[in-house]
């Protein structure tokens, strides 16, 4: 991509800032870099040597948590401890620049049942209840996002364990080789200021959603993740799979927005309360 | 004072009804609201596991014979986003603390850990976000 002289040179110093910024950032606060980076540039993002726009940073967790607050007595002092879930992800319906959505998947007829049944009895049957894999896209955002030329980077923090992507996005072929999986295999691409990731190659076991959206190893998922005027990320995901639907599914599109805890492993995932279960009341999760 | 107990009662519902998100299941699903308990008994093993914190405890029954309960709470992530470690609860193992839960319905000696009293007198509570009252034994 050619730039113009200004441009590139403000996309130089702004790269050299950041390695600046960078390596002061790895010795204090890791994720800080990720705040300080999109925001450096007023109303404009950061761009990489290539123009495109940065969306490497360290980004909010994407599982809803209890909004409750802690309490600690400590030595006779009372302290309270609030869970700001005011960061976490918000879903949004009137996000710039996100495509037009539909609440739910357009299920072929003879698979209609099986999707209500497996929605009914989500809390027994659900394979994310039980610790496994969400895949794509149902895990949603990455945690932290590295982007490098040639390739781009998900890092991931689940219940499940701490899966990864490598995304090429220098025009490689696929692996021809690759065994089908939860997360499948992405090619990354640059529609303007969009970053586009397409993937194929998965086991048919996982959910693409809550809701008990089941598929078949035919999908296809597009996801896509661009930053908005005020420096979150967006990240919206739509599904294809000729065999169970009708038609490509949009979901919503999730703001994200910077986060500054660190990036870390997962504890271990170890569900017990399955045959505790005297009923089938549930929540949604993500 | 009523008030203030219906409250609390409240704003433990909501702490345990919004753990369910991660967990998937409903409160009702497991556990009985009605049979929130005190237990004194000393703490055996923590582990700090998804989808939620286990804490086991040997107490001693009505009839004075060792009971091993075994308590489930809010998430590691959550704990840890509230500045509590796992070493905060392992500090316990091997003396006696006091907590509160909320009892499993098929009557098993399984509970949601609500609040531990550890030996020293110091506590941590799971409140609700909007809850102002401080909950005491």
């Amino acid at each position: 991509m050619k730039l113009h002289l200004g441009t590139r040179a403000a996309a130089l110093a702004a790269a050299a800032l950041l390695s600046a910024s960078l390596a002061y950032s790895q010795e204090k606060t890791p994720s800080a870099t990720a705040v300080n980076a999109k925001t450096s540039v007023a109303g404009e993002a950061h761009r990489t040597a290539d123009g495109h726009p940065d969306l490497s940073g360290t980004w909010t967790f994407g599982i809803d948590l209890p909004p409750g607050d802690l309490q600690k007595v400590v030595d006779g002092k009372v302290i309270r401890v609030h869970y700001d879930q005011g960061a976490r992800h918000q879903a949004s319906h009137n996000v710039p620049g996100a495509l037009p959505w539909e609440p739910t998947p357009s299920y072929r007829p003879e698979f209609q049942e099986k999707v209500k049944y497996l929605e009914a009895n989500e809390s027994k049957v659900d394979p994310v209840f039980y610790c496994d894999k969400p895949g794509t896209p149902r895990i949603g955002s990455p945690r932290k996002i590295i982007q490098l030329p040639t390739e781009t980077i998900f890092l991931y923090e689940d219940i499940s364990g701490d899966p990864y992507r490598v995304i090429p996005t220098d025009g490689r072929p696929r692996r021809a080789d690759a065994n089908p999986s939860a997360y499948g295999d992405s090619i990354g691409h640059w529609e303007k200021d969009v970053f586009v990731v397409e993937t194929t190659n998965f086991v048919d076991d996982t959910w693409f959603g809550e809701n008990g959206y089941m598929h078949s190893d035919k999908m296809r998922v597009i996801e896509r993740l661009w930053l908005t005027p005020d420096h979150n990320l967006a990240y919206q995901a739509t599904v294809e799979d000729p065999v169970v639907l009708t038609k490509p599914w949009t979901n919503f599109a999730r703001v994200i927005p910077p986060n500054n805890d660190p990036i870390e492993e997962s504890p271990k995932c170890k569900e017990d309360d399955g045959h505790r279960l005297l009923n089938l009341d549930h929540h949604l999760q993500r | 004072m009523k008030n203030r107990v219906v409250a609390v009662w409240l704003g433990l519902a909501v702490v345990i009804a919004a753990t369910s998100l991660m967990a998937h299941h409903s409160p009702s699903a497991i556990f009985d609201m009605k049979k929130k308990v005190s237990l004194k008994g000393s703490v055996t093993k923590v582990d700090w596991v998804n989808p939620h914190i286990v804490i086991y405890m040997d107490a001693k029954g009505d009839d004075g014979n060792v009971e091993s309960w075994k308590f489930e709470s809010n998430p590691p992530r959550w704990f840890t986003k509230v500045g509590v470690t796992r070493a905060d609860f392992a500090q316990a193992i091997g003396q006696t603390v006091t907590v509160e839960i909320v009892k499993a319905i098929d009557g098993s000696k399984y509970g949601y850990l609500q609040k531990i009293t550890f030996p020293n007198g110091n506590q941590l509570s799971l409140l609700e976000a909007g809850q102002t009252e401080e909950v005491r034994p």
